[in-house]
């Protein structure tokens, strides 16, 4: 489910602070350059991922400035994948190398030759493969430079995060515990050097002032 | 240091601040005053998974609903510390619920009170209250996470609140 409807899983990310004046023109240009494209239907490629309309998945032309809804930027990134079930793969590739067992007249095939055999079914089989396809809504808030993404999925995020630095050129910073705490003791005039000092509770080394 | 190491060595934070929100909420009957926030209820409910810290991490329980919660407290008695639990939040007639984790303070499985707007009629106006929705009980966590901090580091922590939370711990055996 995405940020639109039903219930959401949220990573939270921080983008450096004023993206400069040619912001909304390079966004304009990179965008559409980084925008979602289906797996070709003769190819064996395993994985597209790439931006989409954030009200409309299927959408990945961008013609105007659909993607700025003030104060934020928001797209969806899709991802296809394409895979061949291991089952299907294990009767295929026995197939065929019993195919070519009686073909070359051998009682054994080296591993080598297995190898070439299960690249190439595996091949054939992803072709016929339907891609699944999923959707992960993104809203960055260009005055605060928060942004919010649909997916708590590790290899999703580091994805996420890298199509990001692509398209806007800007490293994301992910939040956890310690930067947020280290923020909000920077923003209270705190020294935040006060949390390296602290203990877990219960530890040994618990500090005792 | 690299950012996984360092979350890691620091995790105990979310930890800890997973275990007072809860202490908290139960001895101020769930209510917060969040200044500018406003008043708002946070109520620890379903399930929660708790696991020990330092050398015998690992060591994992889970509880689910509301009669289970005596078991999570009994936990914390062992030692345990909440790393991820089911959240009720209240604020004026809304209703909020989400899973809050400690490692990240991310909130997954996050329902929103319902929208007005219609997805056909007006899909940005569903955009917008749908993001104001998304970031209420994000700002809310933060705010609460925030007093924490400034509370955990300090001398009150260890003067007052400590006590305080070892005791409530303590009641739970």
């Amino acid at each position: 489910m995405g940020f639109l409807q039903g219930s959401v899983t949220c990573t939270r990310f921080l983008a450096p602070g004023d993206p400069g004046e040619d912001f909304r023109e390079r966004a304009r240009e990179r965008i559409p350059k980084y925008a979602f494209r289906r797996l070709p239907e003769d190819s064996d490629r395993e994985r597209s991922v790439g931006w989409v309309n954030i009200l409309d998945e299927f959408q990945s032309g961008f013609f105007g400035d659909e993607f700025f809804k003030e104060p934020y930027l928001a797209l969806s990134l899709r991802v296809d994948t394409r895979s061949v079930p291991a089952r299907a793969l294990r009767q295929y590739c026995r197939e065929a190398e019993e195919e070519v067992k009686a073909r070359e007249d051998l009682e054994f095939l080296p591993t080598k030759k297995r190898e070439e055999i299960r690249d190439a079914v595996r091949s054939r089989l992803l072709r016929r493969a339907i891609p699944r396809s999923g959707t992960y809504d993104m809203a960055w808030d260009l005055q605060r430079g928060l942004v919010l993404f649909g997916s708590a999925n590790t290899r999703i995020c580091d994805e996420f995060s890298e199509i990001f630095f692509n398209t806007f050129e800007l490293r994301l910073t992910s939040l956890y515990p310690y930067a947020l705490a280290y923020d909000v003791l920077q923003e209270q005039g705190t020294n935040p050097g006060l949390l390296d000092e602290i203990r877990p509770i219960g530890s040994p080394e618990e500090e005792t002032t | 240091m690299s950012l996984s190491e360092r979350v890691k060595q620091t995790e105990f934070l979310g930890r800890e601040f997973l275990t007072w929100l809860w202490y908290q909420s139960e001895t101020r009957e769930g209510v917060f005053d969040l200044g500018d926030l406003g008043t708002v209820e946070v109520w620890f409910e379903g399930k929660m998974t708790l696991e020990s810290g330092g050398e015998e991490r690992g060591d994992r329980v889970t509880c689910s609903g509301s009669t289970r919660l005596r078991e999570a407290r009994f936990a914390l008695t062992k030692g345990k510390q909440v790393m991820q639990a089911a959240v009720r939040l209240l604020k004026g007639n809304d209703e909020w619920a989400f899973s809050l984790d400690a490692a990240w303070l991310n909130l997954s499985s996050l329902k929103t009170p319902r929208v007005m707007q219609d997805a056909r009629e007006d899909p940005d106006g569903l955009f917008y209250e749908r993001m104001f929705l998304l970031e209420q009980p994000i700002e809310v966590v933060n705010a609460l996470f925030a007093r924490f901090v400034v509370l955990r580091v300090s001398p009150e922590w260890q003067s007052d609140e400590l006590p305080a939370l070892e005791e409530w711990i303590g009641e739970g055996a």
